[in-house]
């Protein structure tokens, strides 16, 4: 279970980032945008950790993955406010990260 | 559907079960399948949140926001919006005390949250309260702009959320606007997931969690913290502080060694032992918390203060390492405080505000409490001393073996230490209820699971259904009773992007009440926005609206030629809910007579008019 609790993360990291990406590079609408924003915002950087650290419970597993990408996404963004360079788009770089780690995850294996 | 909650509990010990059974029972063969007659208890529990969903949508396209009058939602609203919430209640309990399937319990507790938190989005279409279009303009500024456009708002300096919200935004090519009315509702369900896995791991047991979880939203739907606000995110981080720190750095405490330990030990006894863990895991979980309180700090500038009163309390009973988690905290918090403690005192009066912490308590001063207003405060009132009241019982019940309790009571009751430090604009015991509603609804669940009844008096399930009932009416009360105040409509939002596309840069804006969605700009500095000094709520309220002598006085002495002076639904209702400012109606009426205004804007909802200051 431990072991496929960390899996289910990482498939859910790549599979979420991807789908953030597209949808929000090419999706002709808003609604589609959002949806691509949402996804940015909710999973990536917490997948990119949570895909390695077992937390014991379903539960436990999405809700620090939730908060993970949602404080990454904050901090992110406090600082490009902060340092004057505000460019948005900077953020699909947690989609890359998360994309990486958790296909490394996949290919290590059985790391718990 | 009451019978089956008579019924015993099969999650009790089996010499209780096998007490004998009502007749309405399940009726099991040897074999173990359920014959016609048992099918009707397994069955209820889908088809009541059905019947309790389908009641909700029925009710709710029959409420608009006219329908809605000074008593609020629960008092309007029809049959079938009132009878939605106990079938899903019902049904949600029933589900626990049988079979208490995981997918069905989730699926009626998301049924329930949007219930509670969708209603007002849906029926007004607009972002609830004021001061959620004040986040509004910070966001739209920042996606604007770029970059802090007002060093002074304090909001800017702590621009976490406002900052995040905005990217996504921007990446979206989405208005925050179109957004916020389902921020309460999303920071909810997010709330409910993190709480389910603590109190999981807290109580160790899934119906108690559950449980919890049904209890916890009833007790904190009326506070209003779950809004488009940074206080909202950073409570929702601040949950997985503390699922982390009780997953992994919770540690057994030390039973030899001074006076500490000896005064501890009654209070740890039959303490559950903390999972295992490696030490590398308790590193990367330091780093993890570590980042996610650094969000906090960023977002907020009271949640990281009642995250230490967390974390302090565990430290002090020696139920965490490392010890020095409180030192790392500590500095991170107030290394961020300090450059920007003038906004604080500026804000807040300094980090002590003075007063008692009864003072602190109190709430918002100055307000009327009139009718509608004053039943809805006390019926809240009577919710939070309740659960109170009633964590402080769960602990006492258990008082031989505190050791099962003391983590939740620790956490209820540490953030009554704010009360001794500040008001927080006299918010500080909304917050401090906010964040002690979770530990106190574990607390009362915990107990209802384990009270223990006599044999001919079935009585844990109804009193359980009561007592949920009894907290999700009370809050419901809580959150729809000032509906009609605070929630706008759609024109109301529109007369408000019309003010500031129209009225010239500079101009002078005022409100004759502090309730109209305003600010919500990007630009929203670039206008004099007043607030007519009559508002007891508001501090001095010198202003009688209904002196036109007075209110050309006022309004000449804020040194511009011409006005631009709102009035609107919202502020009618907050007037008449509050009881103030009492001369709203005689300046409404007067505005275009005795002070020569003109209408620039009209619709349904607003009216907008131009005054040439004398």
């Amino acid at each position: 279970m431990t072991g496929s609790r960390t899996q289910l993360t990482a498939y859910g990291g790549i599979i979420s980032s991807v789908l953030a990406a597209v949808l929000l590079l090419a999706a002709p609408w808003h609604a589609a945008s959002l949806i691509g924003a949402f996804l940015l915002a909710c999973v990536p950087a917490g997948a990119a950790v949570m895909c390695w650290i077992d937390s014991g419970e379903a539960a436990a597993q999405a809700g620090l993955t939730l908060v993970i990408s949602l404080a990454a996404v904050a901090i992110f963004s406090a600082v490009m406010i902060w340092i004057a360079a505000w460019e948005p788009r900077a953020l699909l770089a947690l989609a890359l990260l998360a994309v990486g780690s958790c296909a490394y995850r996949l290919r290590r294996g059985g790391l718990r | 559907m009451i019978r089956q909650l008579l019924l015993p509990d099969p999650a009790l010990a089996p010499e209780e079960r096998s007490r004998p059974l009502p007749a309405l029972s399940l009726k099991v063969r040897s074999n173990g399948t359920r014959t016609a007659a048992g099918a009707a208890p397994l069955v209820a529990p889908i088809l009541l949140p059905l019947l309790g969903l389908a009641a909700w949508i029925v009710g709710i396209n029959q409420l608009h926001p006219s329908s809605i009058g000074t008593w609020g939602l629960l008092a309007s609203a029809n049959p079938w919006f009132l009878l939605a919430f106990p079938a899903l209640v019902l049904g949600f309990l029933l589900e626990l005390r049988r079979r208490a399937r995981g997918w069905l319990l989730a699926l009626d507790l998301i049924a329930l949250i949007v219930a509670i938190h969708g209603s007002v989005p849906l029926i007004f279409g607009a972002p609830e309260y004021a001061w959620v279009y004040k986040h509004l303009g910070i966001i739209s500024a920042f996606a604007t702009y770029g970059h802090v456009t007002d060093p002074a708002n304090i909001y800017q300096q702590w621009p976490a959320l406002f900052a995040a919200v905005a990217a996504l935004g921007s990446l979206a090519h989405v208005a925050p606007i179109s957004l916020a009315a389902w921020a309460p509702l999303a920071f909810e369900l997010a709330d409910a997931l993190l709480l389910f896995a603590i109190f999981r791991l807290v109580s160790g047991e899934r119906r108690t969690a559950w449980l919890a979880i049904l209890l916890y939203e009833g007790l904190v739907s009326w506070v209003g913290q779950d809004y488009l606000s940074p206080q909202a995110f950073a409570y929702l981080l601040s949950l997985a502080i503390v699922l982390i720190t009780l997953r992994w750095l919770r540690r057994a405490p030390a039973v030899s060694g001074g006076r500490l330990a000896r005064l501890r030990a009654p209070l740890v006894a039959g303490l559950p032992a903390p999972g295992q863990t490696t030490k590398a895991m308790r590193a990367v979980a330091v780093a993890l918390l570590t980042v996610i309180y650094l969000a906090i700090v960023m977002a907020h500038q009271l949640t990281p203060y009642l995250v230490l009163t967390g974390i302090g309390a565990l430290t002090i009973l020696d139920l965490l390492r490392p010890r020095w988690l409180l030192a790392l905290l500590s500095v991170a918090a107030f290394g961020y405080l300090v450059p920007h403690y003038h906004l604080i005192v500026d804000n807040f009066g300094g980090l002590f505000s003075g007063g008692t912490p009864i003072d602190n308590a109190s709430g918002v001063h100055g307000t009327y409490h009139a009718g509608a207003e004053a039943t809805t405060a006390l019926v809240v009132r009577v919710l939070a001393g309740a659960m109170w009241l009633a964590a402080a019982a769960s602990i006492a019940i258990r008082r031989k073996e505190l050791g099962r309790v003391i983590i939740p009571a620790a956490l209820a009751f540490s953030p009554f230490i704010v009360l001794f430090v500040q008001s927080y604009g006299g918010e500080a015991i909304y917050r401090v209820f906010l964040f002690s509603a979770p530990w106190c609804a574990l607390l009362i669940a915990g107990a209802l699971r384990h009270l223990r009844f006599p044999r001919r008096l079935p009585l844990r399930w109804p009193l359980t259904a009561c007592v949920c009932l009894a907290a999700l009416f009370a809050g419901l009360q809580g959150l729809y009773g000032p509906a009609r105040v605070d929630a706008f409509t759609r024109s109301e939002v529109t007369a408000s992007q019309w003010l500031y596309k129209n009225v010239p840069r500079g101009s002078l804006v005022l409100l004759p009440v502090d309730n109209f969605p305003a600010l919500e700009a990007a630009n929203y500095n670039d206008y004099d926005l007043q607030v007519m000094p009559s508002d007891p709520q508001l501090g001095a309220a010198w202003l009688d609206e209904s002196n036109v002598a007075q209110v050309q006085s006022w309004i000449a002495s804020l040194g511009h030629d011409t006005a631009y002076i709102v009035v609107s639904r919202s502020m009618a209702a907050s007037a008449a809910y509050f009881g103030a400012p009492t001369g709203y109606k005689n300046l409404v009426s007067m505005i275009p007579t005795a002070l020569g205004g003109s209408v620039v804007y009209h619709d349904a909802d607003t009216t907008i008019y131009r005054l040439s200051v004398v």
